[in-house]
């Protein structure tokens, strides 16, 4: 019964956080004494596993900056509003963290949200701060949308990089799913393994509502490739490995961020093996303050968080929001969104507690180094850094 | 790119995954065979049987069978409910069919936000690992899956017909489909047989969610979309009958998957709307063979009668 008791708390918790968002809407007051930024993330609707864990890291970031004196003696306060990743809900949930509750900055995820929202925080300049969309496009999205998290070109640069380099494969197959979230990246595999000196052997792509991949992955077995780049999503991925393995597809297999999660390993048992995927963010080997942020997770929540790496970043997150409202305050300059958007590009290094340095390029990208991860023995294992 | 053995492994496998639209196309051809209702709420039984399956397979860690067990209570209970405290209800006030479709649609989209509410919106499946072995035979692979699934739909569908066509239960929904007041003149209790009728085709939802759970990903709203299969194939195959219905589902779902060969993958589930298009304005009775061969024996029948002297007489 605990995991029923946990899918309650998670409900609980999301009702909790959009009700938190109303009473924040209706004491306006409050908005004197504090500063205040938007959260949209998905807390209901498909993505919701992971939207609900990312906002529970920033909640407990906002709580700790609060707890140990706020920003300049004021209150740190996030608005929490749900988008279900999906972009028209994005759009109304921007129009009212800018129109009603005019906050300077906000912070949202997922791709087709991301690209949605855009022309509202360049309108009414309000700096967007993408936290987990990986599309490249992110960065030319206009003057106000920067990113904390690295953008695909990183880490499908590196997975591809790699798999000719160190890895020697020679042919490799892109399978992706025919949305935002697959057609980018897929496209940059394809341009940084042929640059490399690869051949790209088969490129397919699949509808995001199919279940079964059997015609796809058999015309990437009749190219005969000697490995296959996955860019799907989290719900498909293990579908898709599993269908691959079935048809005796034995080739190694890549993905990203999103296959590295432990459900796919449990989903996919032996079948896993020698999956790589990438990490963004350091993991517990790599630094003491990942290892304590972890075993909070498992002595509060009882588990891992989804979607670990992105959790650290929407960890991070508020601390840059409150050294930037910090720095403000201290220059007695106004909060609005121009001023944020000058003094954060003033400041450009952030110094931030779980995944480090963090220095924001002119191009509207970061660059940090990427994690490939394995599954060894079942179990995620670190398998190289790329870009250190 | 088309040798034999690609060729070979799309039909199999897409005849192996048929066979949980051919469940769902007989559940929702038959009800509408019986009672005359597209009932679309089968999607809420299809949604209670997987949760039920899931609930006792992941929470409670019960076994395989017991879960199965559980799963085909929970789904003829809900279908029995469903049944007496809606569908009866709704006869005696007499409303419209049209009233009784709207009101199967809003059960079907109440129970999904239901299991939305209780399970969240991640995917999931009846057992933890969805990963199933495989024996390469030629050079095709069959998955561990493949023959139960199969199996299970086959062994369903002969008892089904043993059913219909050997016992005095099965021969009265014969008669109230094809006249229910006229069964009731003749002392058939139409009542029973309308529950009858939705509780095997609970039965079928629940073997063929069941099937589905443990191949693919589920999320509430899967049930609907499954529907959408059904409904294309039983107006394919021809309202009322249960075997065409079938056999349309073998077909949809093999053209749907062999499609990959021909198209881009991502119109794949763009198909299924191109059948339902295509079935409900092209085809409305349903794909029949000609007229002429289903009435050749009446034909020679009056033949026989009328005519000089007929073929037989001379044999």
């Amino acid at each position: 019964m605990s995991n029923f008791a946990r899918a309650a708390a998670r409900r609980l918790f999301a009702a909790a956080a959009c009700l938190a968002a109303a009473l924040g809407a209706a004491n306006p007051a409050s908005a004197q004494d504090a500063f205040r930024f938007g959260l949209a993330m998905p807390l209901t609707g498909s993505q919701a596993l992971y939207g609900q864990d990312q906002v529970k890291a920033a909640e407990w970031a906002v709580a700790e900056i609060n707890k140990a004196g706020g920003v300049g003696g004021k209150k740190l306060e996030m608005i929490v509003l749900d988008t279900q990743a999906d972009p028209q809900l994005g759009i109304q949930m921007t129009n009212r963290l800018v129109s009603v509750e005019k906050v300077p900055v906000f912070i949202t995820a997922w791709s087709g949200v991301v690209k949605a929202v855009a022309p509202i925080a360049n309108d009414n300049r309000v700096v967007e701060l993408s936290i987990g969309a990986s599309s490249p496009d992110v960065a030319k999205l206009g003057d106000y949308v920067y990113t904390t998290f690295p953008l695909a070109d990183i880490d499908i640069t590196a997975v591809a990089k790699y798999a000719f380099a160190s890895m020697g494969k020679r042919r490799a197959a892109v399978v992706y799913i025919n949305n935002e979230t697959g057609i980018v990246p897929a496209e940059v595999y394809q341009k940084v393994f042929k640059a490399a000196g690869g051949e790209i052997v088969a490129v397919e792509t699949y509808d995001p509502k199919a279940t079964d991949f059997t015609g796809v992955l058999l015309k990437v077995r009749a190219a005969n490739p000697d490995i296959i780049h996955l860019h799907g999503l989290v719900s498909d991925i293990p579908q898709v490995i599993a269908q691959m393995r079935q048809l005796g597809l034995t080739q190694p297999v890549t993905s990203y961020s999103a296959a590295f999660n432990p459900k796919l390993i449990q989903q996919l048992g032996a079948a896993a093996e020698g999956v790589i995927a990438t990490s963004l963010a350091p993991g517990p080997e790599d630094s003491d303050k990942v290892k304590e942020y972890v075993a909070r997770w498992q002595k509060e929540v009882g588990r891992e968080p989804n979607g670990l790496p992105y959790t650290q970043y929407l960890y991070d997150a508020p601390y840059l929001v409150a050294a930037v409202f910090k720095s403000l305050d201290d220059k007695k300059m106004p909060v609005t969104g121009e001023n944020f958007r000058k003094e954060m590009l003033a400041m450009r290094t952030f110094s931030l507690p779980i995944t480090g340095k963090t220095t924001l390029n002119d191009d509207h990208t970061v660059v940090k180094p990427v994690y490939l991860m394995e599954v060894k023995g079942g179990k995620w294992t670190r398998k190289a850094i790329v870009g250190e | 790119m088309l040798d034999a053995t690609i060729i070979l492994q799309i039909l199999w496998t897409s005849l192996s995954t048929s066979s949980y639209y051919v469940l769902f196309a007989v559940a929702f051809a038959l009800v509408l065979k019986v009672t005359r209702l597209f009932n679309f709420a089968q999607a809420a039984i299809m949604t209670i049987a997987f949760y039920t399956a899931f609930v006792a397979v992941q929470w409670l860690e019960w076994p395989a069978w017991a879960a199965f067990v559980a799963m085909m209570a929970a789904t003829l209970a809900a279908s029995y409910g469903l049944e007496r405290i809606g569908f009866e209800a709704l006869r005696k006030r007499g409303v419209s069919v049209m009233f009784v479709f709207v009101f199967t649609l809003m059960v079907s989209e109440f129970f999904a936000y239901v299991a939305m509410l209780i399970f969240g919106t991640w995917p999931q499946t009846v057992f933890p690992v969805i990963f199933w072995p495989v024996t390469l035979i030629g050079n095709i692979a069959i998955s561990a899956w493949d023959l139960p699934a199969i199996g299970a739909t086959v062994g369903a569908l002969a008892l089904l017909f043993v059913f219909m066509r050997f016992t005095r239960v099965g021969a009265f929904m014969t008669g109230v489909a094809d006249n229910p007041d006229l069964a009731e003149l003749y002392g058939i209790n139409k009542r029973r047989i309308f529950l009858v009728a939705m509780l095997i085709a609970g039965a079928f939802s629940a073997l063929g969610m069941f099937l589905y759970g443990t191949r693919a990903q589920v999320l509430p709203q899967t049930g609907l979309s499954l529907m959408l299969f059904a409904v294309a194939a039983t107006i394919m195959g021809g309202i009322g009958n249960v075997a065409g219905a079938a056999i349309a589902a073998v077909i949809l779902g093999v053209i749907q998957n062999a499609s990959i060969l021909v198209i881009s993958s991502e119109w794949q589930g763009f198909l299924l709307y191109v059948f339902l298009f295509l079935a409900i304005v092209f085809f409305p009775n349903g794909l029949r063979l000609p007229q002429r061969r289903r009435f050749a024996p009446a034909a020679r029948e009056i033949l026989s009668d009328h005519d000089a002297p007929p073929v037989e007489s001379k044999a």
